[in-house]
């Protein structure tokens, strides 16, 4: 298939599904909570709607910075997309892709000049600095398979059977990693509703709409690599099946748990990823 | 072991006498991507801060004077360049003089505000960052004892020493107080109080960026195969 094509199914691929994962885990949230919840395509209403919505600027936010971010978040998945199902390139590239992604969250808070963006941002620091130790699940797997290419990794795991098996503390690392993301979890600090919605909270419109789109196409990739990395080459369906299981198991932590302090929440992440690659380097040591 | 088997694919050199920079896919995306958000710093107006005030409904505007946005944009832009070139250099020494220009640079960044709470922490941070310059260049001095060289593209053909070992540690921990991350965060958050969003991007960008690049230079360095 034309490359440029490639990217563009990924991307919408990655987009709906994201989306339409986003909504089901909402549903599954409610019905947990004995609430009917919304419909499953909610959030990808949601975020069409935006797109068709009048677009305000807040007259303290920095520009043209606070514009731009929101399209970078979006370039920042999109480059995902393509490391990730597109090339399967290596897993390095997605870290600091990752990277790229905190970085943005924490800007667009305290690009607007509210004071909820603020606190959000400020807190993007403090959890940016207990995640990337999560991500740090990336060197066991290397240290494991001896390749960081995603197509490696895969061939690997055909051969030796899955990592998760392999490696188990490393995907519980990147298991909480994940969880961190979704929306109404608790360690969901920069998005707390005790700071209304964090960094999105000034941006409307058009911008949020961006802002959606890049939150979608983030769970999409950050479950796929999961899956990838940890289960090994799925089928389209396999991949589809995957997904929505950890999104229901992702909704069920989210209903039954209240969202941590921003210390807790730092404590409890770091003290994971300490337990995560102590252990997981004994397990390679031992085994 | 070779580079693009972590990096991906090995793109080419640029050969400037003694110092090689080196691309491979990672390597090209992390310069183009700190470039790209060093040119939107350098074209970004400052936002206003909207606070709360104690015992009124108003709120209070906190905004960035015209001498402290000069200064700190300069800064700013300082600090890009040098994380940039932290992305794509292939020596460890031009690497460690990199992460050391931008600690010194953040710690600027900072403390051209005049607020005491900021001050403090810019202070405790500036602290934090001149211990581990020892560690930092201690760690390089220790790899090129140990292996002859500090250039990565001799070093990845090198095999590990535990000296090699010992000097990328020390390197780790020198990076980890320069960048202000994990277990230094604390001090580093408090700065971020402080209006200036696109100046406070690159105090994060830099920090996260060399961590990322870190990982990739000590796993050419420590070869677990």
């Amino acid at each position: 298939m034309n490359l440029m094509a490639d990217i563009l199914l990924n991307v919408i691929i990655a987009f709906l599904v994201g989306s339409v994962l986003f909504g089901l885990q909402r549903k599954i949230m409610a019905r947990i909570q004995m609430r009917p919840g919304p419909p499953i395509i909610q959030h990808l209403l949601h975020t069409f709607k935006f797109f068709i919505k009048e677009s305000a600027f807040p007259k303290t936010a920095a520009m043209p910075f606070y514009i731009a971010i929101t399209a970078m978040l979006c370039a920042i998945w999109v480059a995902a997309v393509i490391v990730g199902p597109v090339t399967e390139g290596s897993l390095l590239l997605f870290f600091a892709i990752y990277a790229l992604h905190k970085i943005v969250e924490h800007n667009a808070g305290s690009s607007s000049g509210s004071p909820y963006g603020k606190m959000s941002c400020v807190r993007a620091v403090f959890s940016a600095a207990a995640e990337l130790p999560l991500f740090a699940v990336l060197i066991i797997i290397y240290l494991k398979t001896g390749t960081m290419n995603i197509g490696n990794i895969v061939t690997y795991q055909g051969q030796y059977g899955p990592l998760i098996w392999g490696i188990p503390l490393a995907a519980m690392m990147f298991f909480v990693l994940i969880l961190s993301k979704a929306p109404y979890s608790p360690f969901a600090i920069t998005k707390g509703k005790d700071i209304i919605s964090g960094y999105e909270t000034e941006h409307f419109g058009l911008l949020r709409g961006y802002l959606m789109i890049s939150e979608s196409i983030a769970w999409y990739m950050l479950l796929w690599i999961f899956l990838t990395v940890f289960i090994g080459g799925l089928s389209p369906i396999g991949y589809l099946i995957g997904m929505i299981l950890i999104s229901a198991l992702v909704a069920l932590i989210n209903a039954t748990t209240p969202i941590l302090n921003p210390n807790h929440s730092i404590m409890v992440q770091v003290s994971l990823a300490f337990i995560g690659v102590l252990g997981s380097i004994i397990l390679l040591t031992v085994y | 072991m070779d580079l693009s088997t972590l990096g991906g694919q090995f793109i080419g050199i640029i050969p400037l006498g003694d110092i090689v920079l080196y691309f491979t896919t990672f390597n090209l995306f992390m310069f183009a991507a700190v470039l790209a958000f060093t040119v939107l710093i350098a074209i970004s107006r400052t936002e206003s801060q909207v606070e709360a005030q104690f015992g009124t409904l108003k709120d209070r505007e906190k905004k960035v004077g015209k001498a402290e946005f000069k200064i700190r944009r300069f800064l700013a832009i300082v600090c890009g360049l040098a994380t940039a070139g932290a992305m794509v250099t292939g020596d460890v020494f031009d690497f460690t003089l990199f992460v050391a220009l931008i600690g010194i640079v953040n710690i600027g960044i900072v403390a051209a505000v005049k607020e005491i709470d900021v001050l403090d922490s810019a202070f405790q941070y500036g602290i934090i960052a001149m211990i581990a310059s020892l560690p930092l260049f201690g760690g390089a001095a220790f790899i090129l004892a140990s292996s002859g060289t500090l250039s990565l593209l001799e070093i990845v053909n090198i095999p590990t020493t535990t000296l090699m070992l010992f000097g990328s540690i020390l390197l780790f921990l020198g990076v980890a107080g320069e960048t202000g991350v994990a277990p230094f965060f604390a001090t580093k958050a408090e700065m971020f109080r402080t209006p200036g969003s696109p100046f406070l991007l690159i105090i994060h960008l830099s920090s996260l960026m060399v961590i990322v690049r870190i990982i990739e230079i000590l796993l050419i360095i420590n070869k677990p195969f």
